[in-house]
């Protein structure tokens, strides 16, 4: 046999080894962890394809401060910090405001659901959410003489924040520039972005944004519902984690602050279409389950993978469809009486049982 | 990949007493001395043999903060087993099992199989509750019970396994009707073999099911 005959050989010997292996070979390469490090240098542990989405995602980062800048430079620097340009409160009295004005706040509403570019985002998140109109009606001197009043009597007990909100703590001094603002958007999270009661001890509030969401998911992706219902799989076994360290704790760090960039921006409903689309991008698959287990896996699976925010988001907003804060404040209304009914009847027992 | 039964656990106790680390231990075989705190639940699974049956033991990790309990009670429902844990160092993590016990007896199934675990015991010089106390409220109670460490591994195998074995015998005995979920158990796509079938049904049931 001739040298070209044999490397033609070889070569179609090789091809059918090529098809055979290529397959496995990318599951492998899909199964390989690797270490690396994430847009705010935390060492994390992903797959090959998490660091290449993560590299696109730098690049995006990276045109998306482009655009913010291009706009800086046309409509004046920090025009996006006036205040009430924020979208957290609908109903907003239109016939007070200049249309420019109006025009401003859906631009920046836009430009925030593509994102704040990192080196904005303590300023932004510090106006858009209320944090600087809340610290603005007390003196100057508050946080200090807060410390000082607080000095030395500050215990293990109360240092330590429960309920995932050490999470949420953690992450926003990571961000915010100074542990004053860190302690003002933390304030304006709990006294106005969020449910009342969210954190309480009895986590009342947690429970009602729970069930508002079951009530949701029912509505928007109702073929799922009615599917985890029938497997008995409590949409909180998974969500309780996601609304109280508001997803911190499962979301890759960019895609969180990315959720967190709207979040502040339009309010707690962001955290129901988060909610919603991590179900609702998984629907064929979530469809095909036929035990609670295989539900938990493919939930953990895909929100650690969730690398890309954009994937999330074009979901959350385009695919889930409207819904307005006054409606969802009306299901909480609702729930809230179940909820603490509920309650109530527990601590009853306990009393009960503790007399008997 | 088959299985003739799968179990659901449940992991129950005060906070910092070690739950999540003795999952891990019993899953990953390693420890983590700082372990985030558990919000609402976390899972882990493994499988293990018992008389020559694959078994898929379900495990959640439940929160211990006390405001956390009024969600976990959700959590008992469908539970075959549980483990209780308590801190052998902490006295207070022992005054409280009568609560959590209280808490099973209302939203578990009665058969639920329960193990209770006096963790840390690697500690034993700091030790506030001794093992004869541990005996004693697991012999009142009707509870299995074993001091283990999810620090060195002792006993935490075992903790998972006896309890498996101790459901399992249940079944043959037919205190469960496996066929209704509530119980906790469910009977894998391995199909299981009958009272009859079991011996050499085995084998072939290994090679039979290859999701």
């Amino acid at each position: 046999m001739c040298r070209n005959e044999t490397r033609r050989v070889m070569s179609q010997e090789l091809q059918t080894l090529m098809t055979y292996y290529r397959p496995s070979i990318h599951a492998r390469r899909a199964n390989i962890t690797v270490k690396f490090q994430d847009l705010y240098g935390f060492t994390v542990e992903g797959n090959v394809d998490d660091v290449n989405v993560l590299n696109e995602v730098r690049e995006k980062v990276r045109q998306q401060g482009r655009v913010w800048w291009e706009l800086e430079a046309r409509k004046g620097a920090n025009w996006y910090l006036l205040p009430g340009i924020s979208s957290i409160s609908e109903g907003i009295a239109v016939s007070s405001l200049k249309l420019s004005f109006l025009a401003n706040v859906i631009t920046l509403k836009k430009l925030i659901r593509k994102g704040i570019p990192p080196v904005l985002r303590p300023k932004v998140w510090f106006s858009v959410s209320g944090a600087a109109k809340k610290r603005s009606t007390v003196p100057e001197s508050y946080y200090s003489d807060l410390i000082d009043a607080v000095e030395g009597r500050v215990t293990h007990a109360t240092r330590q924040i429960d309920h995932g909100l050490n999470y949420v703590a953690a992450l926003l001094l990571l961000v915010m520039k100074t542990e004053e603002d860190a302690f003002w958007m933390l304030a304006v999270l709990l006294e106005d972005v969020l449910v009342t009661d969210c954190y309480t001890d009895n986590l009342s509030g947690c429970h009602v944004e729970q069930r508002v969401f079951k009530d949701l998911l029912t509505q928007k992706c109702p073929r799922i519902a009615a599917h985890l219902e029938a497997l008995e799989f409590d949409v909180s076994l998974v969500a309780t984690e996601w609304f109280l360290c508001l997803f911190s704790k499962s979301l890759p760090s960019e895609t969180t602050m990315r959720v967190w960039d709207v979040l502040f921006n339009e309010g707690a409903k962001v955290l129901f279409h988060v909610a919603l689309a991590i179900f609702k991008m998984k629907e064929e698959e979530l469809l095909l389950t036929n035990q609670i287990g295989d539900v938990l896996s493919i939930i953990q699976r895909t929100i650690h993978h969730l690398y890309n925010p954009d994937e999330l988001l074009t979901v959350a907003f385009d695919k889930i469809g409207s819904m307005t804060t006054n409606a969802i404040t009306k299901q909480r209304k609702k729930q809230k009486s179940v909820v603490m009914a509920e309650l109530d009847q527990r601590l009853r027992r306990l009393n009960r049982s503790k007399d008997g | 990949m088959s299985y003739a039964y799968l179990f659901k656990y449940i992991i129950i106790g005060d906070t910092g007493v070690g739950k999540s680390c003795l999952l891990l231990q019993f899953t990953d075989k390693r420890f983590q001395p700082v372990h985030d705190l558990t919000i609402g639940v976390e899972f882990g699974a493994r499988m293990i043999t018992i008389d020559n049956k694959s078994i898929k033991l379900q495990i959640w990790d439940t929160a211990g903060q006390e405001s956390f309990r009024s969600i976990t009670r959700s959590y008992y429902r469908g539970a075959a087993g549980a483990l209780l844990v308590y801190d052998i160092t902490r006295r207070e993590t022992f005054n409280h099992l009568a609560s959590w016990l209280e808490d099973a007896r209302q939203h578990a199934n009665a058969n639920m199989t329960i193990m209770l675990i006096g963790n840390k015991c690697d500690l034993a010089h700091r030790r506030a509750v001794s093992t004869e106390e541990g005996e004693q409220f697991a012999k009142e109670n009707g509870l299995i019970f074993m001091e283990a460490s999810a620090k060195t591994a002792q006993n935490v195998e075992e903790a998972f396994i006896s309890t498996a074995a101790t459901i399992y015998k249940k079944i043959q005995e037919g205190v469960f009707d496996v066929s209704n979920e509530s119980y906790g158990i469910k009977v894998g796509y391995g199909g299981i073999p009958g009272p009859s079938g079991g011996r050499d049904g085995s084998a072939s049931q290994a090679g039979g099911c290859c999701s």
